[in-house]
């Protein structure tokens, strides 16, 4: 298999690529009508969401006509769209917001700016989101304020805030209706349950002492298990909720830091991981473990570092990666 | 092949297990029931019987399905088809030897052996130790076994060769059961109790917790014969132990407690499942929990658990329980649960899956955290559907764009400088973009650290470590400068200052500038008007003075402007102390020389009085033309010989120059005469 050139859309049979004029960082999928929204990295004030039409049958991936794409301050830190699949036109970004749009035949109109700050009017900066898609009208965010703020979109209030944790909060993701998870600067993933806001359990430290985790994701398909990534760091760490503080597994086949993980949506032993050695693996968690750790299934290389995976239940059989200013959507 | 249990009327089916109970409940070494013969009146001969004693050789012939706690049923299966064959075999010596039996003599230790004997006595009423229980209705314990009068204990050589010392017997259901040991046990009367009660009470459940080493805490030292009653189960194989997910019982010990015996309530460590309720459960597949772990050899310490609802207990048992939290774990890791690693008892087990448990081996944690864990883990798990076995990926290679994985050596892999760049900068740099934001409280925190390490190749908004000096360095500007408005500096919170900074410090730098512009220009004005005073040679000196020290103390890098607000600013203060005496000193020349050039926005005022000569005008219009300035309207007057002169100009086109440079021409035309 060769590795698609640069053209801005490429149809192959096993990968289509979109190349967009500036670099990319958030991805998300929608359920049908399928589409793909990009977002775009600039450290100024003037951003852009793209949104793109995918059609998997015929495997074309272009952007909506007429230009379905709006501007954004500051670059998005997350893009999601519902997770339900009767509103898939509703996206939500975070950043310096948490924002809500709704994509219209021809345009997007921004629904919602949602501010969780009672005191100014300005809001902690979001580092991510999770939408619940138990109960799709919870959602919850991340900051650097230490606070994860949960959100009933529905309405566009605050359901709670918490302080989850001693620094930043870096991600969040929802395992149950009622049940949420965060990691930290403060390296150590905590879980939350709405139903007894006065306690969080934390479920894993890292090794080393305030080694921020950056990435979290909650395998849907089988709530024991957890994966997180840390700073610098080429490992995966899996975690099994019912046996805290140590690692069920820790996948390490990457040659550098591994930026974004994704569990599979349609089966609850496969993971995805993409990182700086422009690889993307695949992995199967076995249920005896070799002596030499766990061996990823298989890889795919791109054509440089690889910043964000999206391996949506919308579309199984796609997994996405955005590297340096393309998108691309490869078969699974 | 039949067993005891099912040979004799008298005798119920589980029987067996019951012995098995009793005898493990004490940790004795075997016990036999005798069961009062159906062909001879009144003799008590061999029932049913359960060793539970050292073994010399185990046959691992048990296929990995069979649990370790049949093993002690097993075994003593084994012995009693033994003792079958050997009988068979020695009646008819012809028939071959029966295949079925598992052991053959030579496997047996000295006390399976006194086992295998005790099958073969009979008992006539009032005779031995069982016939004498049975003949008086009452216990007989009988401790140094090995030395007592073969008339009270027929099978006393026996129990010598086979160290057994102390013998029970009362009478039960009709029949004898006897309990041995190989210690020198005292008469104990609550023991007998306790195993009666063990008997009688086995219609509960029973559940199992599986500590995962042997070397388990404070039973050791525990005397398991004292009056403290000690239940407890520890199951030394781990692994062959290892359920699924869910699946446990809970064996309830209230029986005991009737008793009032001191039940020792504890908890242990174990892998992370256990069941919050005891349930009615089939007797058969309690059993097979009860009786588990059973191990040749290794240190066995067998009894079962008093689970309580409320695990306020089991915090005493965390610390003790943090080694076998870490086996368990290792345990657990080598066979990450698999829903498909099912077992017949498990099946039974299912309904039980909807309370979960987990306890936390965070010692930090109290017990109380372990029960609030406990519940969210029970509702994630307990909703959860039940664990399927997934579809694998199906992998269609021909279309898949991933490759299958070769183990290929990753040293020529790439790698950048900066890892987890774009990662790093979405979660560091870009909150800290947005302006205005209040944050609770910003310490120190390690992403500056990393922030900088970006900054080598960013072209973001500039992080400067160091931070706390640079907010002094800025208060101190403010200070100084005062055009510099107190908006760019409104801090909620010292420490805020730096992410309100990336705004604000251009405001801050902008200011300044304009201030030291306009500085830079009255210098400029002030020193070359200066020419014959002294104080402009001291200034200068003490600007260079000024120069040579900040330059060294200088150490960060900024930008020049704003070096040389601190070094205008220093200059500034002292021409500012020296000015009143120049302007003293002017007027006292005679001459009234004054040159004003102000500049608001694209337009130059210029306003001069100096002695007139002969073509000054000519000499100002002139020097205003190169400065590239359109005069568009003047004022003149000559009055006294003085020229006063207001003039107002634009400039040409983009070149500017600086009030400073005209001020200079204009001085020069004014003092020229």
């Amino acid at each position: 298999m060769e590795h698609p050139s640069q053209d801005s859309l490429l149809k192959h049979p096993n990968s289509i690529t979109y190349e967009s004029p500036y670099p990319l960082y958030a991805l998300a999928i929608s359920h049908s009508p399928h589409r793909v929204a990009v977002g775009s990295f600039l450290e100024t004030f003037n951003n852009r969401v793209d949104v793109l039409s995918f059609d998997p049958e015929t495997l074309t991936l272009k952007p909506q006509l007429p230009a379905l794409s709006f501007d954004h301050p500051y670059p998005p830190t997350k893009l999601m769209f519902h997770p339900s699949t009767s509103s898939p036109n509703l996206l939500a970004s975070s950043g310096d917001f948490l924002r809500l749009w709704d994509l219209r035949d021809h345009s997007a109109e921004p629904l919602s700016v949602l501010n969780n700050s009672k005191s100014s009017e300005f809001c902690a900066p979001l580092t991510s989101f999770d939408w619940n898609d138990v109960e799709p009208r919870r959602l919850g965010t991340s900051s650097i304020d230490t606070t994860c703020t949960i959100w009933d979109v529905e309405r566009g209030v605050v359901e709670t805030q918490l302080i989850a944790h001693d620094k930043e909060v870096y991600d969040i993701a929802w395992g149950e209706a009622r049940v949420f998870s965060s990691v930290s600067a403060d390296g150590s993933v905590r879980i939350f349950d709405l139903r007894d806001k006065e306690h969080s359990t934390i479920i894993y430290e890292s090794p080393q002492p305030d080694t921020p985790l950056l990435r979290l994701a909650w395998n849907k398909q089988d709530l024991r298990y957890m994966a997180t990534i840390l700073m610098d760091s080429n490992k995966v760490v899996i975690l099994d909720i019912r046996a805290p503080t140590m690692p069920v597994a820790e996948l390490e086949r990457h040659a550098a830091s591994v930026n974004a993980i994704s569990w599979a949506p349609q089966s609850s032993r496969h993971i995805c991981s993409a990182g700086d050695d422009t690889q993307a693996l695949i992995w199967e968690l076995p249920t005896v473990a070799g002596p030499n750790g766990i061996d990823p299934m298989s890889v795919y290389s791109a054509g440089s570092e690889i910043n964000q995976l999206q391996w949506s239940a919308a579309v199984p059989d796609w997994i996405a990666v955005a590297f340096s200013n393309k998108m691309q959507l490869l078969k699974v | 092949m039949a067993t005891g249990s099912q040979t004799h009327d008298g005798v119920p089916e589980n029987l067996r297990k019951q012995l098995a109970v009793a005898v493990r409940s004490v940790q004795w070494s075997y016990a036999i029931f005798w069961s009062l013969s159906t062909t001879q009146q009144g003799v008590l001969e061999w029932g049913d019987g359960y060793y539970n004693g050292d073994i010399k050789t185990r046959k691992t012939v048990q296929a990995m399905e069979l649990k370790a706690d049949k093993i002690g049923l097993q075994r003593s299966e084994q012995l009693r088809e033994l003792y079958q064959s050997l009988l068979e075999g020695e009646t008819d010596q012809q028939q071959a030897k029966r295949p079925s039996a598992a052991l053959s003599p030579e496997d047996l230790s000295d006390a399976e052996w006194y086992y295998l004997v005790c099958m073969s006595f009979v008992f006539s009423p009032g005779q031995g130790l069982p016939g004498r229980a049975l003949a008086n209705g009452q216990t007989i314990w009988l401790s140094d076994a090995q030395y007592a009068d073969s008339k009270v204990f027929s099978r006393s050589l026996l129990a010598k060769s086979a160290s057994i010392q102390t013998v029970v017997c009362f009478p039960y259901l009709g029949g004898v059961i006897e309990l041995g040991v190989t210690e020198l046990v005292s008469e104990d009367p609550s023991l007998l109790q306790h195993i009666k009660a063990s008997l009688l009470e086995l219609s509960k459940p029973v559940c199992s917790d599986k500590s995962s080493s042997a070397p388990h805490k404070a039973d050791d030292d525990r005397d398991p014969m004292c009056a403290k009653v000690n239940l407890e189960i520890m199951n030394t194989l781990p692994l062959e132990n290892l359920y699924s997910s869910t699946e446990e019982i809970k064996f309830d010990q209230e029986g005991i407690s009737e008793l009032g015996g001191q039940i020792h309530e504890e908890i242990n460590m174990d892998s992370p499942d256990e069941c919050s309720n005891g349930c009615e459960h089939n007797y058969q597949t309690e059993d097979s929990f009860m009786l588990e772990g059973v191990n040749g050899g290794a240190s066995q310490v067998q009894s079962w658990h008093f689970m309580d609802d409320d695990f306020s207990n089991g915090v005493q048992d965390s610390m003790n329980s943090s080694d076998c939290i870490s086996e368990a774990f290792v345990n657990q890791r080598k066979a990450i649960s698999v829903p498909e690693r099912e077992n017949v008892n498990r099946i039974h087990l299912q309904e039980l899956q909807n309370s979960n448990h987990a306890k936390l081996s965070s010692l930090d944690l109290e017990a109380d955290d372990d029960l609030h864990y406990r519940r969210i883990l029970s509702s994630i798990l307990g909703s959860s559907p039940q664990l399927i076995e997934n579809p694998s990926l199906r992998y269609r290679d021909c279309k898949s764009s991933f490759l299958s994985w070769k183990n290929v050596a990753i040293n020529d892999a790439h790698r950048p400088q900066v890892q987890q760049r774009m990662l790093k900068k979405i979660l560091l740099t870009v909150p800290l973009m947005y302006g205005g934001c209040s944050l609770r409280s910003q310490k120190e925190n390690g992403g500056k650290v990393w922030v900088r390490k970006l900054k080598s190749d960013d072209i973001c908004i500039g992080h400067i470590s160091d931070n706390r000096r640079e907010n002094e360095n800025f208060l101190v500007l403010r200070s100084m400068v005062p055009s510099i408005s107190e908006d760019s500096f409104s801090l909620t919170n010292f420490s805020t200052f730096l992410w309100k900074s990336q705004i604000d410090k251009a405001s801050v730098l902008s200011d300044t500038i304009k201030y030291m512009k306009e500085l830079e220009a009255r210098v400029e004005e002030l020193e070359s008007c200066m020419d014959s005073v002294d104080f402009e040679a001291r200034a200068r000196r003490k600007y260079l003075d000024m120069v040579e020290q900040i330059s060294d103390n200088y150490d960060k890098k900024k930008i020049d402007n704003g070096r040389k607000s601190w070094i205008n600013k220093r200059k500034a203060s002292d021409i500012d102390e020296t000015d009143p005496e120049l302007n003293r000193a002017v007027p006292e020349d005679g001459l009234p020389l004054d040159v004003k050039v102000s500049i608001k926005e694209q337009e130059v005022l210029i306003e001069m009085r100096c002695p007139y000569r002969e073509y000054i005008l000519l000499d100002v219009m002139d020097a205003i033309n190169t400065l590239h300035l359109d005069a568009h309207s003047v004022q003149s007057s000559a009055a006294n010989g003085i020229l006063t002169l207001t003039l107002k100009s634009k400039f040409r086109g983009a070149a500017i120059a600086p009030v400073g440079m005209i001020k200079q021409a204009l001085w020069k035309i004014a003092c020229k005469c």
